[in-house]
């Protein structure tokens, strides 16, 4: 029997207490501490799923005269269920993964507290809550990044800095908000911002889009993702992109749908000037950029980090452009690239964790035969970002591409087929340079991860093909919380979509392929068998093939990379890092001014009355 | 039609590659004062490669083989040849585009399993000229997408067989598309992933017997995937399957005619040819079809 209003009501209490007693327990014993880290989660995953369909309010606290609240609706449930299976996932990963590092306790009380602080973000009907809980996750995240100290520090620091702009500039709108209409709650909120001003309309949007677009790395706003992304431990960097950055998207979602409301946020500006339009081409560049930027990596995590800057840029334009399809697209991609993206960082994080650390593409090769399930993720997250058919990316995508053509917006189409390519060559790369080719002498024997490693991966791989076999599923789902968003209903069939323009039917796909590899297979089999001989027996026309490893993967676009190397900089990092040199050497001049002697200071004080006294002579304003 | 489609398809796909295998053979040899060898002789050749002693380098070596056949037959399925188009409400031209994707990645995949440095020499240029190709046709598949406002390969079809072939009402991109349509087919002067001269065949060299035979089976559906492409876009096909084998005979005619006469870009050449000319010609069809507004 079961309660969802109960459920409901005590779901924040365990997230929140769960993190703490987690911390408790392990000062009593770390097995206890461990078993119950996952427990919660599981309990928080099993809550989550109880609800589905649940719509509800709920006032928690009176904070003076502005209730605080917490409510579920389709949106908010899509987002917590990937939010809890992530999270589950991550930990059971971490098991492993993190047996050897210190401050254990730590690390899972920040893992199921960051856990909670997104339930919350979605869950909150209040600004109030949602930024505090806002708040809650941007700590969380900043001290699980610096977690392995050293240049992890340094990309923490960044992070934070970067957050709290973010952070202070939603706090700034917040605040315009409140002080025109006197309250937090959102559907309030929603309900004045119809016939709100244009003027605070912007402001509130500008405010609010840098503070979800710094979390969710768009563009101008990416610089503190790479760094962050690759210092941190690999299982919370799967929760880190998968559904951390993804907090940005959902807010975007409220802002621009639920608060601001679609018909008043269409209809800012004028065609290519409008406000809508504007986002677009920003996402736009996200996807083209980042994703070539990716191709010029060398680092594993680095790689992955910038793909996923780039796959943000997807979400943001299906999102953005505001289309029911475009929509549906934008939301099913965000979902998508949760799960795909966090099984290639769990993946690589298997691959660090069996090579002692090394995420150095040019100094891996080989693994697929060491270790055959983390290649089999690591090639069906591969297929899933660049978007091959058979895998949920594929459907996502196609949904945005069909609505920016058929709406006749082919230069974002262009950008958006375009990104595909880079991420194409930058997870080729990785997937080559991790797992095929040579293997070097140091990891002649590498092991398979660990089952705890490889259980994760395995149902995210799973989940990535039957939902795009049958991306049915999650896009009912979708298509509710576009109906409810004010969109028109997509006719979705559990294999496809229907509809006048062009119909998705994965079904017959998946059948022919199947139906092709065993016709090919049988194909194979007839005839003679062929002999297996060792990788390094080859052919070479009759030229000599040195003895040893001779990695031939490095610098592999070098070509490529000599042509457009030049125009791929990250000019916007540096831009930033001299705006941050500026200002520590402005502070140094200012610091200065205060020598410590008191002489000094009473001559400034005296100059400052001088001022004063010589303004009032001369224009008389007091 | 139905079921049968399905069968047909890889069938026709399977003789005319082949055969354009052997014409390709023979009119370069005519073409270079040489008698050359019969028509019939890749069949031989496969049929022997089937029977002959292979060896492989273990599993994914032989996996990806088979994924970049299945891709490439599957791919086959969307593209009408004439009337036959056994899945043409399964997605359009966007599920093509991303099912071309399988076949190259399965070979480059099948090559990782090997250790010879000619394959991934082979990989990392098929892999930027594909790159290279691939931005201009975008442009040019997104002219067409705009122009006709449809994500159909046969209503694209039907579109033109009413209103004109695409390559007049839209001849800046059609001339954009013949220009990469060499790169496409993989053969001089973009011969390069191959190279036999420089590289030993690149991607091929480490396949002997059936596994060879099934590298050149995938070749030639991909080849015929290819030109089937072109003749789609911008022939505006054809009604029945005969005249639009008639089509693709003189695509490919051309084709092997650009071959014979051009000497082997280096990679380099060939990335900065596609992303002057044919970019440049497509962007301007694209910009010229955008400005006008869409046609239907």
């Amino acid at each position: 029997m079961f309660y969802p209003d109960m459920i409901f009501n005590n779901l924040m209490i365990v997230a929140i207490g769960g993190a703490f007693l987690t911390y408790i327990l392990g000062k009593i014993t770390p097995d206890l501490r461990n078993a119950f880290a996952v427990l919660v989660s599981l309990l928080l995953m099993v809550m989550v799923a109880s609800l589905y369909g649940l719509e509800k309010e709920l006032v928690y606290f009176g904070f003076f005269d502005y209730p605080l609240i917490f409510k579920i609706n389709a949106l908010s449930w899509l987002f917590a269920i990937s939010i809890t299976v992530l999270s589950t996932l991550s930990i059971l990963f971490s098991l492993n993964y993190m047996k050897d590092k210190s401050k254990l306790d730590l690390y899972y009380m920040m893992m199921l507290l960051i856990n909670a602080s997104m339930l919350g973000i979605v869950l909150s009907g209040d600004l109030i809550s949602f930024y505090v809980f806002w708040e809650i996750m941007s700590w969380s995240i900043f001290i699980l990044i610096s977690y392995e100290r050293g240049s992890a520090l340094a990309a923490g620091l960044k992070y934070i800095i970067i957050s709290l702009v973010g952070s202070l500039c939603m706090l700034v709108g917040i605040i315009a908000i409140f002080s025109h209409y006197n309250t937090f709650n959102i559907s309030q909120i929603a309900a004045f911002m119809t016939s709100a001003p244009s003027g605070l309309t912007i402001f509130v949007l500008i405010m609010f889009c840098i503070g979800f677009g710094i979390k969710n790395g768009l563009m101008p706003l990416h610089v503190w993702v790479p760094s962050a992304y690759s210092e941190s431990p690999s299982p919370f960097t799967a929760v880190l992109s998968g559904m951390l950055a993804k907090m940005g998207t959902f807010g975007f979602l409220m802002l621009f749908y639920i608060m601001i409301g679609w018909r008043v946020f269409f209809y800012l500006g004028q065609g290519i000037f409008s406000f809508h339009y504007i986002l677009c081409i920003i996402a736009a560049i996200t996807i083209v950029i980042p994703n070539f930027i990716a191709v010029l990596q060398d680092d594993a995590k680095k790689l992955l980090a910038w793909s996923s800057i780039g796959q943000c840029g997807y979400i943001i334009l299906g999102i953005v452009y505001g289309t029911s399809m475009g929509l549906a697209g934008g939301v099913f991609h965000f979902f998508n690239h949760a799960i795909f993206k966090a099984m290639l960082f769990l993946a690589v994080g298997a691959v660090e964790f069996r090579t002692n650390g090394v995420r150095d593409l040019n100094s891996l090769g080989g693994l697929a035969n060491k270790m055959p399930l983390t290649f089999i993720a690591t090639l069906i997250g591969a297929c899933g970002l660049i978007g091959i058919p058979l895998t949920n990316g594929f459907v996502s995508k196609w949904l945005i591409y069909k609505t920016l053509i058929l709406n006749g917006s082919p230069v974002l189409a262009f950008a958006a087929l375009l990104g595909t390519w880079g991420s194409f060559l930058a997870i080729y790369k990785l997937l080559h340079n991790i797992f095929l080719g040579q293997i070097s002498e140091t990891h002649r024997n590498v092991k398979n991860a660990p089952f705890s490693m490889q259980l994760p991966m395995l149902i995210l791989g799973v989940l990535t093909i039957v939902f795009g076999v049958l991306p049915g599923l999650p896009l009912n789902i979708i298509n509710r919380i576009g109906v409810s968003l004010g969109f028109e209903s997509l006719d979705i069939t559990l294999w496809g979509i229907v509809s006048e323009t062009g119909t998705l039917n994965t079904i017959n796909i998946f059948a022919a392929i199947v139906a092709l590899l065993f016709l090919v297979y049988i194909l194979f089999r007839t005839g003679t068998k062929s002999t297996l001989v060792s990788q390094d027996n080859s052919y070479a026309a009759g030229s000599y093939i040195p003895e040893g490893k001779y990695h031939y993967t490095v610098d592999f676009y070098n070509p490529f990379l000599r042509m457009v190397k030049p125009w791929l900089k990250d000019s916007i990092d540096q831009f930033y890092m001299q705006i941050a040199k500026t200002s520590e050497k402005v502070a140094e001049l200012i610091r200065r001014i205060y020598t410590g002697d008191v002489g000094y200071y009473v001559i400034y004080i005296m100059l400052f009355l001088a001022v004063l006294i010589c303004i009032q002579f001369i224009w008389m304003p007091w | 039609m139905g079921a049968a489609a399905y069968i047909l398809t890889p069938i026709i796909g399977l003789i005319v590659g082949i055969f354009f295998m052997g014409l390709f053979r023979i009119m370069m040899a005519r073409i270079h004062w040489r008698y050359g060898p019969p028509l019939t002789q890749p069949i031989i050749d496969i049929i022997k490669l089937l029977f002959q002693k292979s060896v492989s380098h273990g599993i994914i070596f032989e996996l990806g083989l088979f994924f970049s056949l299945a891709g490439s037959v599957v791919t086959l399925y969307f593209v009408p040849i004439g009337n036959i188009c056994p899945l043409k409400i399964s997605g359009g031209l966007l599920v093509v585009l991303y099912l071309m994707l399988i076949a190259p990645m399965g070979i480059a995949l099948s090559g990782g399993g090997g250790a010879n440095p000619n394959i991934s020499i082979g990989i990392s240029r098929k892999m930027l000229l594909a790159l290279s190709y691939e931005v201009p046709f975008l442009l040019i598949i997104l002219t067409l997408m705009v122009h006709y406002r449809t994500i159909s390969l046969v209503d694209l079809v039907n579109f033109q067989r009413t209103s004109g072939w695409a390559i007049i009402s839209l001849p800046i991109a059609g001339i954009a598309y013949l220009l990469i349509l060499p790169a496409m087919l993989g053969i001089r002067p973009f011969e390069i992933a191959e190279a036999p001269q420089e590289i030993a065949s690149g991607l091929k060299v480490e396949y002997s017997g059936k596994l060879l035979a099934l590298y050149y089976i995938e070749h030639a559906f991909r080849r015929f995937l290819v030109i089937a492409l072109f003749v789609n876009l911008f022939l505006g096909g054809a009604g029945e399957p005969f005249t639009f084998l008639l089509k693709m005979l003189i695509v490919f005619v051309l084709g092997v005619f650009v071959n014979a006469v051009f000497p082997r870009f280096r990679i380099e050449q060939a990335i900065r040819f596609n992303w002057t000319w044919p970019t440049i010609l497509a962007l301007a069809g694209l910009i010229i079809t955008y400005m006008w507004g869409g046609h239907g």
